[in-house]
């Protein structure tokens, strides 16, 4: 018996905890008392998920395709299929043709050798990560406004917040220790905004909770920095700050009376948001998944950092998976290079290419999303996707499973036989945070050790090793080894410099510095989208305390997969009536891409003309409603503001 | 029994305790990372850490184990079952006073009516080294407001007192007194003197505490069934649901049960720490659930760590003061809080006439 010391693997606050094992299984789990983020706590997830990562069904060797099976095979066998396919789709048909998708639960290490893998030696620019499903609106908004694309401030800058505006997050199931700390900060003082279309376990904290319509924050958020600064709301220097006069200038013409009709908002009560926010001071803007799911999220970002820009305050990104700032730092998207360098600079561009030996293009790859349609289409002939289960991640379940089918090569690494790696052609067996060393960087920007705590199960690997053997099947050397990869990545961008295991074995991990920029304030366009007339109900996804990403792990916890033993949907008491559906019911949501059945329950805090709908249902997810469609920037989903309609099932 | 104070002088520490390991397994506090300690296989004598203040994890899950292998059976033509569970003999070391408090807590529960196996074959094995906190408390500890501490008068099979370079040794049980016999050799007769330094120990330990909760008043609310659905409502609202409350109560015993298949085709029946804070956790068959409210689970909670029901029943609080619910909790429901807030919320509640004798 012994315990190992290493980070939580399910949401992004990062938690430390102590882990024993005995004969390869569980026996024991505390969290570190003196961690910066969990100081003796943990969530519901670190104490009954854990365990469950080693469920009997993990996978433990290979799997190759054999007409309708999959079949074990050896790790010889599997990484040789994978390679003969690849290097045949290459010469046949172009590197280009190739697409990759990585995850945001697997380490800094594992997501970069992945993005060097697919640049370096597939030599596609189609690598991206599950990012783009989530949160990746946030990095041109933010590299545009206050320059850091992540949050600006930590953890322990919360309680001491004079108020928080916090935009689109159901933050006290999914991120419970940025939870806490917002109710330390109530406890002080701070006056806590919350602007969700739904109630959720924050309100009993806030001073004040506006229900916009669900996709039009946009409407509230022009208003808001209209009258911030008509009223001269802003701090002292807010004028002299670049961007400003452009900023004022693509607010003229809001009519602020309007927004009962474009955001169901009372002039009045936005009135009081910002005096709230604007009249104390520090302000924390914080935005989860609300904000960033739906029509031109890109702007909302924008938006709401012009906000902090104004009032002198600091933007907090609240991200869902463990690792979705680590993944980005690290280069797992479709247009930036590791440490968020721009694939359009020239210089940049020189940098990686010295290090990984290659040339790059300028133009960016796909989006996950236009790799999922690429597949459809026939352009691309082969996907490889790590860690991600995107047959529910991804939206339009139907065309996705479609597309996927239709790929001429899939191959899949995952812990188990997920929705997505079922369909592969070839499945590698990869292990979890608790079988490999790491790290993983937080939602405060802390980059932290992940260490070993298990043998490998089976013949798992981690993705690291699996890239090494596929980059060795193709002729390229590609390290399995995390410390001399995270060396790599700290020795050549900028925002890892100085990171190390050694040091970071020394302390608590430590958060990357961000860059000196000045901040600027972007302007912000309008844009509405009003979904009536056949779809007249917006449906709001949402997550809940109990299960993380599309419950791959967290479900297979017994006592997590007990609390909800059946699929629900919520609405206001008055819909159900004027629809003549009671309680308990089965109802059918039905969007333009399809339709799922919920047993329905009433509930006051789902705003009228709005359904609302938990995720982790196993292949029953809400995602399958959305469509292909995204925000026109960042290339994100629209999962948080499409239009359904609902009938009751006889 | 009859008490019996000696000393153990701490140059003779290593040597009693190597001899101790060489007839069970010693468990202690260790050090790990940056100032975190646990209760933990100890090696090597040098390895315990005797100066450390609390442990956020208790060692009550060397009786009752946090995840547990309980059995392994197969379901071929006849059911087959391999008990997994061999409990060794061991001495937990260096065990502070509310936790040995709430081992006997728990050992009432598993006792009666039903006796548990795996419980009672545990507590059979071991023995608790009990060391008095005659240092400052930390600072959410209280266990003097629940009778379970800085000392015990009773419930340890040794107790240790710190008297500087040496420890004041008191046995207390037949099982303390079997694993003393054989190093008593080491041991000296204590002096009035080191009776008198312990007596000083006892007498400054009351002024230490940071954390009071004065348990009496919420205790007759709370057992006449006074405190109002509102109040316990207004508390659930703001809990967690991590259930940390419970897995890191010494006291608490909640467990769940689940069968788990193994990759050879054999099923382990597994148990697991669970938690009364969990919907699920009272949710019957039927689909209906006694304890619907977040506020009727917290309710549930502090009804059973302060009702007279339970004092009754167990002959003491179902709270040692520990204050690990202060700790853990990622709110405000730590029992000293939550006592706290029923005695001032009710003075709303009372009736005129109560409120003015309250005053």
């Amino acid at each position: 018996m012994s315990y190992v010391l290493t980070t939580c693997g399910f949401c992004s606050c990062g938690c430390a905890m102590y882990v024993q094992q005995e004969n390869g299984k569980v026996t024991g789990l505390f969290p570190s008392e003196n961690h910066p983020v969990s100081n003796g706590r943990l969530c519901i997830k670190g104490w009954n998920a854990t365990p469950a990562i080693l469920g009997a069904d993990r996978l433990i060797k290979p799997l190759v395709r054999n007409g309708d099976r999959l079949e074990a095979t050896s790790w010889d066998d599997a990484i040789n299929y994978a390679a003969s396919a690849l290097k045949k789709i290459i010469s046949e048909s172009g590197p280009q043709s190739i697409g990759i998708i990585g995850s945001a639960k697997t380490t800094n290490e594992e997501c970069y050798s992945l993005v060097k893998f697919a640049r370096s030696v597939i030599r596609t620019p189609n690598i991206d990560g599950a990012c783009r499903f989530y949160d990746a609106s946030l990095i041109p908004a933010l590299l545009e406004t206050t320059g850091t694309p992540g949050s600006q401030v930590e953890l322990s800058a919360i309680p001491k917040a004079g108020s928080i505006l916090i935009v689109g997050s159901n933050v006290m199931e999914q991120l419970a220790h940025v939870g806490s700390r917002i109710e330390d900060a109530a406890d002080n003082g701070c006056k806590v905004v919350a602007i969700d279309p739904r109630e959720t376990r924050l309100a009993p904290h806030t001073s004040l909770w506006l229900h916009p319509k669900p996709g039009a924050d946009l409407a509230w958020i022009r208003a808001f920095l209209k009258i911030i600064i008509a009223e001269r709301l802003y701090t002292k220097n807010a004028p002299e700050i670049p961007g400003f006069e452009e900023l004022r200038a693509s607010l003229e013409g809001i009519e602020i009376s309007q927004l009962k009709y474009s955001c169901w908002l009372e002039p009045a009560e936005v009135h009081k948001a910002v005096e709230l926010v604007a009249s104390n001071p520090p302000t924390i803007v914080m935005f989860g998944l609300g904000a960033l799911q739906q029509p031109h999220s890109t702007e909302i970002v924008k938006g709401l950092a012009n906000i902090a820009i104004l009032l002198g305050g600091s933007v907090m990104t609240l991200r869902g998976q463990n690792n979705a700032q680590g993944a980005c730092d690290v280069g797992l998207t479709n247009d930036l290079l590791p440490g968020y360098l721009k694939l359009a600079d020239p210089v940049a561009r020189k940098v990686w290419e010295l290090v990984w030996n290659c040339q790059l293009p300028a133009e960016p790859g796909m989006t996950a999303v236009e790799m999922l349609k690429a597949c459809e289409s026939g352009t691309l002939k082969a996907l490889l996707v790590f860690g991600e289960n995107v047959a529910l991640s991804a939206p339009n379940t139907q065309a996705t499973l479609s597309a996927l089918n239709k790929v001429g090569f899939l191959a899949v690494s995952d812990l188990y036989l997920t929705e997505t790696a079922n369909i592969a052609d070839v499945v590698f067996p990869a292990c979890s945070f608790l079988e490999k060393d790491g790290t993983f960087t937080n939602i405060e920007r802390r980059l932290q050790r992940v260490r070993k705590v298990f043998e490998r199960i089976g013949e798992s690997k981690s993705d690291l090793e699996i890239i090494a053997m596929l980059g060795a099947a193709l002729g390229a050397k590609m390290s399995a080894d995390p410390e001399k990869v995270m060396a790599e990545i700290s020795s050549s961008a900028p925002i890892y410099k100085g990171q190390s295991f050694r040091q970071l074995d020394e302390e608590w991990g430590r958060p990357w510095v961000p860059a000196e920029n000045e901040a600027k304030l972007a302007p912000i366009e309008t844009v509405t989208k009003d979904s009536e007339g056949e779809y007249p109900f917006y449906l709001i996804a949402s997550r809940i305390n109990f299960h993380q990403q599309t419950g791959t792990m967290t479900a297979r916890s017994s006592v997590l997969a007990r609390e909800y033993p059946e699929t629900f949907a919520e609405m206001n008491e008055a819909d159900a009536e004027r629809l003549g559906i009671r309680p308990g019911s089965s109802i059918k949501i039905i969007s333009e891409t399809c339709s799922l059945t919920r047993v329905l329950s009433v509930s006051e805090s789902v705003p009228k003309g709005c359904v609302h709908v938990p995720h982790f249902f196993g292949g029953d997810s809400p995602n399958a409603l959305a469509s292909y469609e995204t925000d026109p920037v960042s290339g994100v989903p629209i999962y948080k503001a499409y239009a359904v309609k609902i009938e009751a099932v006889r | 029994m009859k008490k019996d104070y000696s000393i153990l002088k701490k140059s003779d520490v290593p040597a009693f305790f190597a001899s101790l390991a060489n007839e069970m397994q010693l468990i202690g506090p260790k050090q790990l990372f940056a100032g975190d300690v646990t209760f933990d296989v100890i090696q090597s004598h040098k390895d315990i850490y005797w100066d450390y203040g609390h442990v956020v994890y208790p060692p009550k899950r060397f009786l009752l184990p946090h995840f547990e292998d309980m059995f392994r059976y197969t379901c071929d033509e006849q059911i087959k079952i391999e008990p997994t569970c061999n409990p060794q003999p061991q001495a937990i070391v260096a065990i502070r006073s509310c936790d040995v408090a709430a081992i006997r807590f728990q050992e009432n529960f598993f006792s009666y009516p039903i006796v548990d196996p795996y419980y009672k074959e545990r507590l059979n094995n071991t023995v608790l080294f009990n060391l008095v906190c005659n240092t400052p408390p930390k600072e959410e500890c209280f266990c003097i407001c629940c009778d379970s501490g800085p000392w015990l008068e009773s419930g340890f099979d040794v107790q240790l007192t710190d008297l500087g370079d040496r420890f004041l040794y008191e046995v207390g049980s037949d099982k303390g007194e079997k694993a003393t016999e054989p190093r008593a050799y080491m041991l000296l007769p204590a002096t009035p003197a080191d009776i008198e330094a312990r007596r000083q120990i006892e007498l400054q330990a009351d002024s230490r505490f940071q954390t009071v909760s004065y348990l009496a008043k919420a205790i007759n609310f709370i057992s006449a069934d006074e405190v109002p659905a509102k109040i316990w409502e207004d508390l659930g609202s703001t809990c967690f649901r991590c259930g940390a409350c419970t897995n890191l109560c010494p006291v608490c015993t909640c467990f769940t049960v689940d069968d788990r298949e193994e990759p050879d085709g054999t099923f382990t029946r597994c148990r697991s720490w669970d938690s009364c804070q969990y919907a699920g956790f009272t949710r019957e068959a039927s689909g209906h659930n006694p304890r619907p409210t977040f506020g009727s689970r917290v309710a549930r909670r502090f009804y059973h760590k302060t009702s007279y029901q339970y004092i009754i029943r167990d002959g003491r609080h179902g709270c040692v003061g520990c204050g690990r619910c202060i700790t853990a909790c990622l709110t405000k429901l730590g029992l000293p809080d939550v006592v706290k807030r029923i005695r001032r919320e009710m003075h709303e509640f009372l009736p005129p006439k109560e409120k003015a004798a309250e005053v």
